[in-house]
């Protein structure tokens, strides 16, 4: 890496030279990424399955809580540092719900103090939620900037578990899903897979707890047939925790080699860390190479210029019309720009609709339901499941929208004939606050009725009855209340209760009814809103994003043709000394992208090349770049 | 009483038949729903995929005949009932019945289909001379969110039927850690055998409790502390009874421990401390060839695969403390598994409500007849259903209990859970219901009956109830009257209390009714 950054601190004294802040900028933020490489790696699947256990394992010391009954509740994530300590993040809450965009504090506590913090167990403070916990230690496989990340479990009976693992996964280079061996995979556990290998495709499967089970062999190749379904390429690894701490403990390595740990230690070596490095590389030389091809273009062309005269004309009409193409580019009518502007409008409509839609049958169940039976005494029950359907739908259409998202950059990549060019990076499906706008399901009414209550409308409906008759029996001399008009008062009594209770659970239904309905109108309106500026940010992204990258190419031409154009009008003494100079130049430059071309197949040469591209052809650099692009960062 | 009411429903069902005669369908229904208030109870044992099932319907029955594996294994819906031989039926869908042949391989049953595919057979029927399924018919079916969809299909459309009574009338669940998926499915069998006349009818099972902890000899201890966390779980109270937490492995090999493993379990009790931890810290280092005992590497596979990691350890640490038995350690092992506290719920909570369960199973199923097919004088049989399932005590007991988990009773916390163990939920004995100790001498039993009728009954009387707490503190009262009816002793003649307020409950036989008329029959001599 060290010698990376030295390469991109030449670049960036080259662009310098040629006074091109453009290029320069660029640059360093190339080398702002070389400088704090973090690799996340997040540990995924159902509670108690062991996954805190592995990333013990895996950095060999007890810095994710275990127990035997309580989970982990929030996501804790382990990386390098060069003294072992820990944080937890808190922002400031209310009821339960955190407040969105709160600011996170960040509190040191004692690494083994960490348990009565991130567990399912720790008591809640006043105001406060605990949002994550941070570890630092030691260990040389984190060195090279692998983080890793303890999940709480999906499936547990707080489903919003669930959520918060795909909320959190793209940002992560890459999942293990973890699995016990006490059994193979069951559907929840293979939905989940399916529905995070949408977000991040770099997933492999750990099979863990192989101590405890005498058939983990069976359960290895049922597993393996279930993923050979999924995707055969998704390896697996069997292991075992347990093991790996005993012999730490005891410094066994034989008992180490059993446990299947150093075939996963050296898959996150190898795959995870040497493909993100790879694709580190490939990034960093395709920036240096690309800068250095701008710098070379004013050169060569003044030099061109300079050496032979007559051909100037030549050279500055050819180098007009490619600034021409180029030109075409940068106007606010290309094609590019259409494209972008059609397909955004386009995604935002379809994305309404796609939300619109999916609430509605929402709506409907949840009016079905509704309809089938009373919804005063079981409400609490069901806005928890409204909720849960609520929040799982939203997460769909955030997944879907950056789907869509993504594919619309490539499109308008598309237009940039040249093949370097990179993808924006876009990162519409975080749901994480999305949701906090909405406020609660307002409460219902749950239509038990008080002593007093009752007999009030009792009396109202007997009092009427005992008027009537009263009154009729009255005619023939009776006085108002006697015996028939007392039983027409408790026969109408009972019969204004009946219906009364009838037009209650009529009422508290049509309440319900009108409760969810605008429930859903209040999300649509929210998320909507939500889905619309995220993607009104993505189109500004991408739109400023091709337009640096036309930008650069219009002023790397441009001064070509205002160098060639200054050559021809030099005297001959000052030509020669130029042309020496620009010779040093370019040498320079050429210094600089054959060390950066080294680069490549440096990284390439290395056995962790995984990746499916030929490296070395330069469309693979943009290739790559693309990739680097995209990964999130 | 409980005679009278299957006697009621077994009339209720004979009318039906009548008014029915002319319906084959609807005849036939009637006559199998008559056919099973005859049988013993059916229970169900369901769970997620894997979650010892089988492994517990053999502990339960004490011998090792359902087919267990390490992969998913139960594929059919297999019943458990008591018959003279051994014999295995296959029910085929749509009706036709093949009888197959009874092979056993290393004691579990082969069920071997005979090349039918597993989707066209409806269940698998066999029937075995065991004393325990003389009493309660053991349904053994697929496991719930299994990847093979339409298995677990099956078990769901089997246990939460759409249009009819579940088939079973109790269940127990078993499950590992309490999923959501769980949940879901409890809440859904809750609701289908729910219909008219509400009940909590089904035993959640922390099964594989030997797992947990890796294996630890104090797993069953952690166990017991989930058990506890789960029970207090609101979602999980409403629908089931109670959680009890078992190591189904270990109970199932305990009852057919055998001399030689003991022999081999002994060897491994003997090995020093040092050599005996490298040994078990995992199942392939224990299985390994070149360890230093005395007991053949496929020996050790059998004991793994029998007892487990846990069952070994547990094993040695008994032996080691003196026992030096087979006999011994199977029943220590047997008595640290937890199922005898398992039987214990059973027969507490199924066993001994049978009847009920039973009748209100078949009343449901005709009360869903008589609205599916309306006939002449189906008026009066709804009727009829709904005097029965008013007047039954029991039945109202059962609906009670299931509104206490579920929407409340209206009454102060600290009298709803004295009134939820009065009317049995956490166990029908009298002992249970009054929170004693299952010792406790009849003298105290009566007392505190007595005790709690007095509270009762003041509270009856209270003006703030609403009508919902006050048909709660009825059936509560009139449980503390039969209670204090069967606790009496047979030699005291005091109790100026009995019966003379409320002679009508003709709970518990004769004998007290026989009482007062002595005391009558005393004055008479003196005079």
């Amino acid at each position: 890496m060290q010698h990376l950054i030295e390469l991109v601190d030449l670049g960036i004294a080259l662009a310098e030279r040629s006074s091109r802040a453009d290029l320069r900028r660029r640059l360093e933020q190339t080398k702002e990424r070389l400088l704090d490489p973090s690799i996340r790696v997040i540990m995924v699947g159902e509670f108690k399955q062991g996954k805190s256990q592995l990333v013990n394992g895996l950095v060999n010391a007890p810095v994710c809580p275990v127990d035997d009954d309580i989970a982990t509740a929030v996501p804790t994530s382990v990386r390098h540092g060069d003294m072992p300590a820990a944080f937890v993040l808190t922002q400031r809450s209310s009821d339960g719900t955190v407040e969105s965009g709160a600011p996170v504090e960040r509190r040191e506590v004692a690494p083994t103090e960490l348990a009565d913090y991130v567990s399912e167990r720790a008591a809640p403070e006043s105001d406060r939620q605990v949002t994550g916990a941070e570890v630092f230690l030691p260990r040389k496989l984190l060195r090279g900037g692998l983080t890793l990340i303890d999940s709480p479990g999906v499936g547990g009976l707080t489903s919003a578990h669930a959520l918060t693992t795909l909320a959190t996964l793209p940002s992560a280079h890459a999942m293990l899903f973890v699995s016990d061996a006490s059994q193979e995979y069951t559907e929840p556990e293979i939905q989940f897979l399916r529905h995070a290998m949408r977000i991040t495709p770099n997933v492999a499967c750990v099979l863990t707890k192989t101590d405890m089970y005498p058939q983990w062999r069976r359960v290895e190749d049922l597993d393996r047939a279930h993923l050979r379904a999924i995707d055969p390429d998704i390896p697996l690894f069997p292991v075992s925790s347990h093991l790996r701490l005993t012999a730490v403990e005891t410094s066994d390595p034989e008992l180490n080699a059993e446990s299947g740990f150093p075939a996963l230690v050296s898959y996150l070596r190898r795959d995870i860390v040497g493909q993100a490095e790879l694709l580190q590389r490939r990034s960093t030389a395709s920036d240096l190479l690309s800068t250095s091809e701008h710098v070379r273009l004013a050169i060569d062309a003044e030099l061109g210029a300079l050496e032979s005269p007559e051909k100037t004309p030549e050279i500055v009409a050819q180098l007009e019309a490619t600034k021409g193409r180029a030109d075409e580019l940068r106007r606010l009518s290309s094609r590019w720009q259409t494209t972008l502007n059609d397909g955004v409008t386009d995604l935002i409509a379809d994305m309404e609709h796609d939300l619109r839609d999916r609430m509605r049958s929402i709506q409907r169940e949840a009016e079905d339901s509704i309809d089938e039976g009373d919804p005063g005494p079981v409400w609490d029950q069901f806005v928890e499941w409204f909720e849960r359907r609520v929040s799982s739908a939203v997460t769909d259409t955030f997944v879907w929208t950056q789907e869509r998202a993504t594919w619309l950059s490539e499109k308008v990549a598309r237009h940039f004939t040249e093949d370097e060019v990179a993808l924006p990076v876009i990162n519409v499906d975080d749901t994480r606050d999305v949701l906090d706008a909405v406020g609660e399901v307002a409460e219902l009414d749950s239509g038990r009725l008080g002593l007093g209550q009752k007999f009030y409308i009792g009396l109202k409906g007997s009092y009427g009855g005992v008027l009537m008759v009263g009154i009729i029996t009255g005619i023939i001399g009776m006085s108002i209340i006697n015996p028939l008009s007392l039983a027409a008062g408790a026969v109408i009594g009972r019969k204004a209760y009946k219906d009364d209770t009838e037009a209650r659970l009529q009422r508290r239904r049509n309440e319900a009814k009108v409760l969810i309905r605008r429930q859903v109108d209040e999300i649509i309106f929210q998320v909507g809103k939500q889905l619309r500026d995220r993607l009104r940010l993505v189109q500004r992204t991408t739109r400023d994003h091709f337009t640096t990258i036309a930008d650069e190419h219009h002023r790397s031409l441009a001064d070509s043709v205002l160098a060639a154009q200054k050559a021809a009008s030099l005297y001959a003494a000052e030509r020669d000394k130029r042309v020496t100079a620009l010779r040093r130049d370019l040498a320079r430059v050429d210094a600089l992208t054959k060390r950066a071309a080294a680069i490549d197949i440096d990284g390439s040469a290395r056995p962790s090349s995984a990746s499916p591209e030929d490296p070395r052809t330069v469309s693979a650099v943009g290739a790559a770049r693309a990739k680097a692009g995209t990964a999130p960062a | 009483m409980n005679l009278r009411l299957l006697d009621e429903a077994d009339a209720l069902l004979d009318a039906a038949e009548t008014d029915y005669r002319d319906d084959a369908e609807a005849l036939r229904r009637i006559r199998e729903y008559r056919r099973r208030l005859g049988e013993p109870i059916r229970v169900a044992i369901a769970g997620m995929v894997k979650a010892g099932k089988s492994t517990l319907l053999n502990a339960i029955i004490g011998e090792e005949i359902a087919p267990t594996d390490a992969g998913e294994c139960t594929k059919v819906i297999t019943w458990y009932r008591h018959g003279p031989t051994p014999r295995i039926t296959m029910h085929v869908l749509g009706g036709a019945e093949r009888s197959l042949p009874v092979r056993r391989d290393d004691g579990r049953l082969v069920i071997d289909l005979g090349g039918t595919p597993v989707e066209e057979v409806e269940r698998v029927e066999v029937q075995w001379p065991s004393k325990r399924l003389e009493e309660v018919t053991l349904i053994d079916t697929p496991g719930i969110a299994s990847l093979s969809t339409e298995v677990s299909a099956r078990s769901a459309s089997f246990l939460i039927p759409q249009d009819t009574p579940s088939e079973a009338d109790a269940i127990i669940y078993l499950m590992r850690h309490l999923h959501s998926a769980d949940l879901g499915f409890l809440s859904a069998f809750h609701d289908t055998s729910v219909g008219t006349s509400a009940t909590v009818n089904a035993l959640a099972v922390l099964s594989r409790a030997d797992e947990i902890g890796a294996g630890r000899i104090d797993a069953l201890l952690s166990a017991r502390t989930i058990a506890e966390r789960y029970r207090s779980d609101a979602a999980l109270r409403s629908l089931a009874l109670d959680v009890v937490p078992i190591a189904g492995l270990v109970a199932q090999s305990a009852r057919t421990l055998r001399q030689r493993e003991f022999d081999a379990l002994r060897q491994i009790a003997r090995l020093g401390r040092q050599s005996r931890e490298r040994m078990l810290v995992s199942v392939d280092r224990f299985v390994r060839s070149d360890a230093s005992i005395d007991v053949s590497p496929e020996d050790r596979v059998g004991l793994l695969d029998r007892y487990g990691m846990f069952g070994i350890r547990l094993s040695a640490v008994v032996i080691r403390s003196g026992c030096d038995d087979s006999t011994e350690l199977a029943d220590e092992l047997y008595r640290r598994s937890g199922m005898q506290d398992l039987l214990r719920h059973v027969s507490d909570q199924f066993r001994s409500r049978a009847d009920v369960l039973k009748v209100r199973t078949a009343l449901t199923a005709l009360g869903a007849l008589i609205r599916q097919r309306p006939g002449p004088s189906s008026p009066d049989l709804a009727n009829a259903i709904e005097r029965l399932e008013a007047n039954a005590h029991e039945l109202r007991e059962l609906s009670l209990l299931s509104a206490a988990r579920t929407i409340g009773l209206g009454l102060a916390p600290e009298q709803a859970a004295d009134a939820e163990r009065l009317i049995g939920g956490s166990g029908t004995s009298a002992r249970r219901r009054l929170g004693l100790p299952d010792d406790a001498p009849a003298d105290d039993v009566h007392r505190s009956a007595i005790d709690a009728l007095q509270r009762w009954r003041m509270l009856l009387g209270s003006p703030l109830l609403d009508r919902a707490a006050l048909e709660a503190c009825q059936v509560v009262t009139r449980t503390c009257e039969a209670l204090v009816v069967e606790s009496a002793p047979t030699s005291v003649q005091r109790s100026p209390l009995r019966l003379v307020q409320h002679p009508e409950p003709a709970v518990g036989g004769g004998r007290e009714a026989q009482s007062p008329r002595d005391d009558a029959e005393d004055e008479a001599d003196h005079q």
